[in-house]
């Protein structure tokens, strides 16, 4: 019972969706995509990339998980306000996040200088890599999860305390299983956003190979860098998608599994 | 079983003084239970039953009160234990049954969260020994959404019962099953308090309920407690419309005789053949549950030789009035009495009729004027057997 007219909006949409991944796929120069594949300048971001954002993905779980329970089970107008400026990062360009992080971190920056006094020096190391990630991964998990608190609701907590279990174990056998589909979307959102994050990146942590450059900056770099064909940003691109597709697929026959 | 009175008693297991203010509602209420006791909490809906089960849980903080057990304080002016440390278990009409964990792992976090705390392996053995008291073994691996409601609703009362609650709250734990499985499930949750010698509480505005579950009831109305004592009692002199409603039945409490039930004034009521049947004595006790209630095997023997308490249950409609005696062929109830009262009633003119208890009799104006009734009048009563529905107490 759809109308007929919302096919051709629909069409577009998924269209502009997948036609530029179909053209990236065409532009591939196939026979030299192995070397430039297995080339130091793309294995070293791909790790890069891949510790950054998962040790990113650790902390947002470490913290994102709290932070979810408090808003979800804080009075409505806590909870809004909370829920609020969470939500920030998630609407604001990362570049913009990626000043913000400098004025707080940076030289001249409030926490900055006394870190700095400490010997502790952040803005361009890899810590700030995972900061950036962090900052804007943080928002996914923490919407995911605490969506899925609420509607669960605090009946099977209501229920578990009543048989006994002290807050710590209903926290841990009832509430977390409960939001466990939900857990699992915001762990893998975070993760994706992370290792795309780009903009608070290049601000924050810089450009540097080894260090800081990370797939997106990477690719960043080949495609403007002199003497380096658009091919590497091209393989580069490749590599990501797949990274992702193979996450993506991993986590939904995880899911099928668990709900079969 | 001694019954503690109504607002204090020395050996009271529990004592509740609690008052709640919420926007309009304002709930003011004073009760004790009796170690052993079960206590049966009517209402019409918005009156509070649920919420004073929220404070005993310890899941709502009263404005002011105190809940004690066995002398120990749980609310109080700058005391508040919470829920988990409570002991007060809580069935309510959903059986909530943790959806992630099978019925056994269910019936095995009470027991693992209880007290006596069992290790995994304890906690999985005797958890499958409550799914076998409430009829479910074999169906330990299921998951909850494998389970029919009735069978989901089972394995939260086993749940319920496992953590070793000092007192057990019920929620009209009957109102989400349908009309086959409830009472099923009632009799379920009388045996299984009886075994365990388990106080309760149950909540519910189904007669039935209070009937076959509980030793006294208590009705509330408006946050307040207004009428108290046994069911029997609080029903035959109706405080309120509420109470009246519910009395809307005739209720008789007797014993159990050949398959029927004598009331006290020794009037005998044959009942359905299906309900006659279930009146028939319960096999003993194994000796292991024997035990467990402090009764020896022979005790539990000899209880069931004595007459078994019972309740008629049947409308006022069902009772026809004649001046003089009938002659059936059909399998009747029949007896004469003396009109003690003649009101108007929500189907016609309810007739009172004496007796122990009195029963009343609903017939429409003109029957009443035909058969010339007043005051004094003696009737002839008729019930057939088929209208009147039994329940064990």
């Amino acid at each position: 019972m759809i109308p007929r007219l919302l096919y051709l909006p629909a069409s577009i949409g998924l269209a502009l969706l997948v036609l530029p991944l179909a053209g990236l796929l065409l532009r591939v120069d196939w026979l030299a995509l192995p070397a430039l594949l297995l080339s130091p300048e793309a294995l070293q971001p791909l790790g890069l990339s891949l510790a950054t954002a998962s040790v990113s993905t650790v902390f947002c779980l470490l913290l994102g998980v709290p932070l979810a329970v408090v808003i979800a089970r804080s009075r409505p107008r806590g909870a809004g306000l909370l829920r609020a400026l969470v939500t920030v990062p998630l609407v604001l360009p990362p570049l913009v996040g990626g000043i913000a992080l400098l004025s707080l971190l940076g030289r001249g920056g409030v926490l900055g200088d006394t870190l700095e006094l400490a010997g502790l020096r952040i803005p361009f190391t890899t810590a700030a890599v995972v900061i950036a990630q962090t900052f804007v991964a943080l928002p996914f998990l923490v919407i995911a999860v605490e969506g899925a608190l609420r509607t669960a609701g605090i009946r099977y907590e209501r229920v578990a305390a009543t048989l006994g279990a002290g807050r710590g174990t209903v926290f841990l056998r009832i509430t977390l299983p409960l939001v466990g589909p939900g857990l699992l979307a915001g762990t893998v959102l975070s993760f994706a956003r992370a290792l795309g994050e780009f903009g608070a990146t290049a601000l924050f942590a810089g450009n540097q190979a080894g260090v800081t450059r990370t797939m997106p900056l990477a690719i960043y770099t080949a495609f403007n860098g002199s003497g380096v064909t658009t091919d590497q940003a091209v393989a580069l691109s490749l590599l990501l998608i797949a990274v992702a597709v193979i996450i993506l697929v991993l986590v939904g026959t995880r899911r099928a599994s668990v709900l079969s | 079983m001694t019954l503690a009175p109504w607002k204090s008693a020395a050996n009271a297991l529990l004592e509740a003084n609690l008052q709640l203010t919420r926007g309009s509602f304002s709930l003011d209420v004073r009760f004790v239970l009796a170690p052993g006791e079960v206590l049966a909490l009517l209402g019409p809906n918005g009156s509070g039953k649920s919420t004073v089960l929220d404070l005993l849980a310890g899941l709502t903080v009263p404005d002011t009160g105190t809940v004690t057990i066995d002398g120990a304080v749980l609310t109080a002016p700058g005391r508040f234990v919470p829920p988990e440390k409570r002991a007060i278990g809580l069935l309510g009409q959903e059986p909530l049954l943790f959806p992630h964990l099978s019925a056994r792992a269910n019936v095995a976090f009470a027991l693992r969260v209880g007290a006596p705390r069992l290790n995994a392996a304890e906690a999985r053995a005797e958890a499958d020994r409550w799914l076998d008291r409430v009829g479910l073994s074999g169906f330990g691996g299921s998951l909850p959404g494998a389970l029919s409601g009735g069978q989901q609703q089972r394995v939260a009362l086993a749940r319920a019962l496992a953590a070793g609650p000092r007192v057990l709250l019920l929620d009209e734990p009957m109102a989400a099953l349908d009309a086959e499985t409830a009472p099923f499930m009632r009799q379920l949750i009388r045996e299984q308090l009886a075994e365990t010698g388990t106080s309760a509480i149950i909540v519910t505005h189904d007669i039935v309920d209070a009937v076959v579950l509980a030793h006294r009831v208590a009705v509330l109305h408006d946050g307040s407690l207004i009428d108290e004592g046994t069911t029997a009692a609080v029903l035959a002199a109706p405080r309120n419309p509420f109470v009246a409603a519910l009395a809307g039945v005739n209720l008789v409490v007797g014993t159990v005789q050949n398959g029927a039930i004598v009331a006290p004034d020794g009037r005998t009521f044959w009942v359905r053949p299906a309900d006659a049947r279930d009146l028939t004595p319960v096999p003993p006790a194994p000796a292991h549950l024997a035990n467990m209630t402090g009764l020896s095997a022979t005790q539990a023997v000899g209880s069931a030789n004595s007459p078994a308490p019972a309740a008629a249950v049947f409308r006022p409609a069902s009772v026809v009035v004649q001046t003089e005696q009938p002659r059936h062929a059909s399998p009747r109830n029949v007896w004469s009495a003396r009109v003690t009262g003649i009101e108007p009633g929500s189907g016609g003119v309810r007739l009172r009729t004496s007796g122990e208890p009195e029963i009343i009799a609903e017939l429409t104006p003109a029957a009443v004027a035909d058969l010339g009734l007043q005051l004094g009048s003696t009737v002839w009563l008729s019930v057939k057997a088929t209208e009147v529905s039994a329940y064990r107490r």
